[in-house]
C-alpha cells in the first residue's frame, strides 16, 4: 500500500477510530489522539502485510485496541472516579460531551470490557467481529459485554 | 446477544464530533515523515553491512581459489599433511589429504557463492523498495 493510499483510507476512517479511542480513554482527547497517532504509525509500518480482503476499519481497530492495551499496561496508574472527574473537567477532555456520566461509568470498567462495550454499542460490531478485533474468544466477549452492560446500567442508573 | 436499547441510545446520542481532522492528518504526516527517515537510515546501514559481507565473501572465494590451485599443483605422491602417530584413521587422513582439503574448500566456496547471490539480491530489493 502506498503512503498516499494509506492516508486516503485514514482520512475516511479517522473519525471512527478517534471516537473509539476517545471512549476507551474516557474522554481524554489528548491521550486518545496520541494513541490514535501511534496506532496509525504502527498500521503504516505493517501496511505491507495488509491484504485488502478484510475491512480496513477492523484491521485498524485491532491495532488501535492493542496499542491502547499496551499504553494502559505501561501507565499502570490507579484510577478512581475522583481522578476521572478531575480529568474530564480539565481542558483536554472532550468539551462537546454534554453527558459525561458515561465517561465516568466507562472508567470503572476494565480496559477489555470497555473495548468490547464500545465496539458493540458505538461502532455496531457483532460478537464475532469483536472477538476478531480483540483477539478473544466469542464466549469471553459475551461475558465482557454482559458484565460491562450490568455495571454501566448500575452506574448510570438506567 | 441483544443490545440494551437504553445504552445503545446513550452511546449514539453522545457520539463525539471532531473539527480538527486536517490538523490530525497533518500531525500524522509529520510522524510518518520521521518514521520514513529512520527507516531509510536503518536500511542504508543494513545495505552497507550487506555490501561488506559480499566483499568479504568475494575475498574468501578468491583466497579459496588460490588455495585450491596451490593444493592441486602440489606433487601427487606427497601428502599435504602428516601425523606423528600413524594409526589407521590418521593414515587414511594423510593419504586422502588432497581430496579432503579440496572438498572442504569447494564446500566453503559454494557457501560463499550462495551468500553473495543472496546478499546481492537483498541489496537490489532494498534499492527497488527505496525507489
Amino acid at each position: 500500500m502506498t503512503r498516499e493510499g494509506f492516508i486516503e483510507l485514514v482520512e475516511r476512517e479517522q473519525e471512527a477510530l478517534r471516537s473509539f479511542l476517545l471512549y476507551l480513554c474516557c474522554g481524554n482527547k489528548e491521550e486518545a489522539n496520541d494513541i490514535a497517532q501511534d496506532a496509525l504509525v504502527k498500521a503504516y509500518l505493517s501496511s505491507a502485510g495488509y491484504q485488502e480482503k478484510g475491512r480496513f476499519r477492523s484491521w485498524l481497530f485491532k491495532i488501535a485496541h492493542n496499542t491502547f492495551l499496551n499504553h494502559k499496561a505501561s501507565c499502570r496508574t490507579t484510577e478512581s472516579i475522583e481522578e476521572a472527574r478531575t480529568l474530564i473537567s480539565n481542558s483536554t477532555a472532550d468539551a462537546s460531551f454534554e453527558h459525561q456520566d458515561l465517561y465516568l461509568a466507562l472508567r470503572t470498567l476494565p480496559p477489555k470490557e470497555r473495548s468490547a462495550i464500545t465496539l458493540f454499542y458505538l461502532n455496531g460490531y457483532n460478537i464475532k467481529e469483536i472477538a476478531a478485533i480483540t483477539e478473544a474468544s466469542e464466549d469471553a466477549v459475551k461475558k465482557q459485554l454482559s458484565r460491562g452492560r450490568d455495571q454501566l446500567k448500575e452506574k448510570l442508573k438506567l | 446477544m441483544n443490545k440494551d436499547k437504553a445504552l445503545e441510545d446513550l452511546f449514539l446520542a453522545q457520539k463525539p464530533q471532531f473539527d480538527d481532522n486536517e490538523a490530525f492528518t497533518a500531525s500524522l504526516n509529520k510522524r510518518l515523515d520521521a518514521v520514513e527517515y529512520i527507516k531509510q537510515h536503518q536500511e542504508a546501514t543494513i545495505r552497507r553491512y550487506k555490501m561488506a559481507l559480499v566483499v568479504a565473501f568475494v575475498v574468501g572465494i578468491i583466497s579459496g581459489g588460490v588455495a585450491m590451485a596451490f593444493v592441486l599443483f602440489m606433487p601427487v605422491g606427497a601428502p599435504l599433511f602428516t601425523f606423528r602417530g600413524q594409526t589407521g584413521f590418521f593414515a587414511w587422513l594423510a593419504e586422502n589429504s588432497r581430496l579432503i582439503v579440496v572438498t572442504a574448500l569447494s564446500l566453503l566456496m559454494s557457501f560463499g557463492l550462495i551468500s553473495i547471490v543472496k546478499n546481492v539480491l537483498d541489496i537490489v530489493n532494498m534499492r527497488k523498495h527505496l525507489v
